[in-house]
């Protein structure tokens, strides 16, 4: 990154929204209908819409389905990436930790024999 | 960690278990030791899972930001990892073709400690003229063998930044056990 | 051994349902402010949409996913909100960057914070530019994250961006020389 992008990342520094905002929103929230992932069905529409609404999600419900997919796979992936690292990050301290130690033993065997 | 396993040996399944990557071949008879293991870990990300895996970190996280710029340029990261419950379930010589494929001069070690309690740590780094191009870690205890080859342009150093974060130890930090480590030796 | 505390911290990184409602708006306000706020440059109607914005989370809640997926969402949204409070209110003429007036020296004497400046001009810059340069340079994200985002090409985000640079480089490297000679 150049010194002008830097200087751009602190320019475009977050900000703070005003005090309060988050128990303004909160209380925003409280006036809505509770979230859910059921709602007053209008069962008439529906059963007129059905035929239409099967053919749509018959194609929707591939790409959709292709898109939930891609979604498992990469949170997958970000998992086992995260457990790869942590276990290279686990077994460098180790080897480091172990040299360290020959290290200190060595350095304390050359003061005896001075 | 069932999930990650299932998910693991279907990778597996995909790619023959002896040609995971370009460069190093893994031992056909590492997966026998999986039948033996009480807990394993099998990773197998080559460039594609990565940019699919990186694309879904968070870059809110500061751990997982730093993982994610240590991963921009990797071709591939593989670990295999068992755990035992007993002494003796595993011997040397399942490394050993490991071992002579990381030779020089296209491999260096940087690091090779033995213990009398059996706990050997060796650690490669693959050159690309004057710069990394690969890492792999051999860590072997009597009831653990951990096998980690990083593919690409790694900076150790950077790794070592996770120290403190993610569970990893912070390197440098003083622990009791080097001053209990007299016995060891190289 | 380090190997069983990292397979005792799976359960930790795994653990990523998403939090509480509440959590996320404490979490993520200043994100959706800021996005708006550069965008738009002005508090109050950043700090509407903003609030907007967490009260379309509030209705869409059951359909996260992950901690992942909400920071995904609101950037979205808050983008594609940004875009909408500017064309359906026309709050400025939009001009390019070379069209925009050089600063009345009064100001540039008085302003001598460049980031102050550097965020004024950003915001001058046409709306998708300044999308872009926002993504990229206050969340961070990079010319593929955003490209996914905002349905474009990769390559097309990446000319954009160094399309803006470029003018805002040049009209900062103006501002400093005229700043130097007015301290002259």
């Amino acid at each position: 990154m150049s010194e002008f992008e830097r200087q751009l990342v602190r320019a475009l520094e977050r900000r703070e929204p005003p005090a309060g905002f988050t128990s303004r929103v909160l209380a925003a929230a409280s006036q809505q209908p509770a979230p859910s992932r059921g709602q007053s069905w209008r069962w008439a529409f529906v059963l007129r819409a059905a035929p239409v609404m099967a053919a749509l999600l018959v194609v929707a419900g591939g790409a959709l389905y292709q898109n939930y997919e891609r979604i498992e796979r990469g949170e997958a992936a970000k998992q086992q990436l995260l457990l790869a690292v942590k276990i290279a990050g686990a077994k460098l301290y180790d080897a480091q930790q172990r040299v360290v130690s020959i290290g200190a033993i060595r350095g304390a065997g050359t003061e005896e024999e001075q | 960690m069932k999930k990650l396993l299932i998910f693991g040996l279907a990778a597996a399944f995909v790619l023959p278990a002896w040609a995971l990557d370009n460069n190093i071949k893994m031992p056909v008879n590492l997966d026998r030791l999986a039948a033996r293991a009480t807990e394993s870990v099998d990773v197998t990300l080559d460039a594609s899972m990565l940019e699919l895996a990186s694309k879904f970190l968070s870059q809110d996280d500061p751990d997982q930001a730093h993982v994610k710029k240590l991963v921009s340029k990797l071709k591939g990261v593989y670990v295999r990892s068992f755990e035992f419950d007993k002494e003796g379930q595993y011997s040397m010589s399942d490394v050993e073709s490991l071992r002579r494929q990381l030779k020089a001069p296209e491999w260096s070690r940087i690091v090779g400690v033995r213990s009398l309690k059996g706990e050997n740590s060796e650690v490669y780094l693959q050159k690309n003229g004057s710069k990394i191009g690969g890492l792999f870690v051999i860590a072997a205890e009597p009831k653990e063998l951990t096998i980690v080859h990083i593919d690409g342009p790694i900076d150790p150093e950077e790794l070592s930044q996770l120290g403190g974060h993610m569970g990893i130890p912070k390197i440098g930090v003083k622990h009791e056990s080097a001053k209990s480590a007299g016995k060891d030796q190289e | 051994m380090a190997i069983s505390a990292t397979q005792k911290g799976i359960a930790e990184v795994r653990s990523d349902a998403a939090p509480p409602f509440a959590d996320v708006v404490e979490i993520h306000k200043s994100m959706v402010f800021s996005i708006a706020w550069h965008f738009l440059r002005d508090r109050a109607l950043s700090e509407e949409l903003a609030q907007d914005v967490f009260l379309e989370l509030h209705r869409h809640w059951a359909a996260m996913k992950s901690s992942e997926h909400i920071v995904f969402w609101l950037r979205k949204v808050t983008c594609n909100r940004c875009i909408d409070v500017v064309r359906r209110r026309k709050l400025r003429r939009e001009t390019s960057l070379e069209e925009s007036p050089e600063p009345a020296m009064l100001e540039r004497v008085q302003d001598p914070l460049l980031s102050a400046y550097l965020q004024r001009m950003v915001a001058s810059l046409p709306e998708k530019q300044r999308l872009l340069v926002v993504l990229r340079y206050q969340e961070g994200m990079e010319p593929e994250e955003i490209a996914r985002m905002l349905n474009m090409n990769a390559s097309t985000v990446k000319t954009q961006i160094s399309r803006a640079l470029e003018l805002l480089r040049a009209k900062t490297a103006q501002r400093l020389k005229t700043q130097r000679e007015a301290e002259a």
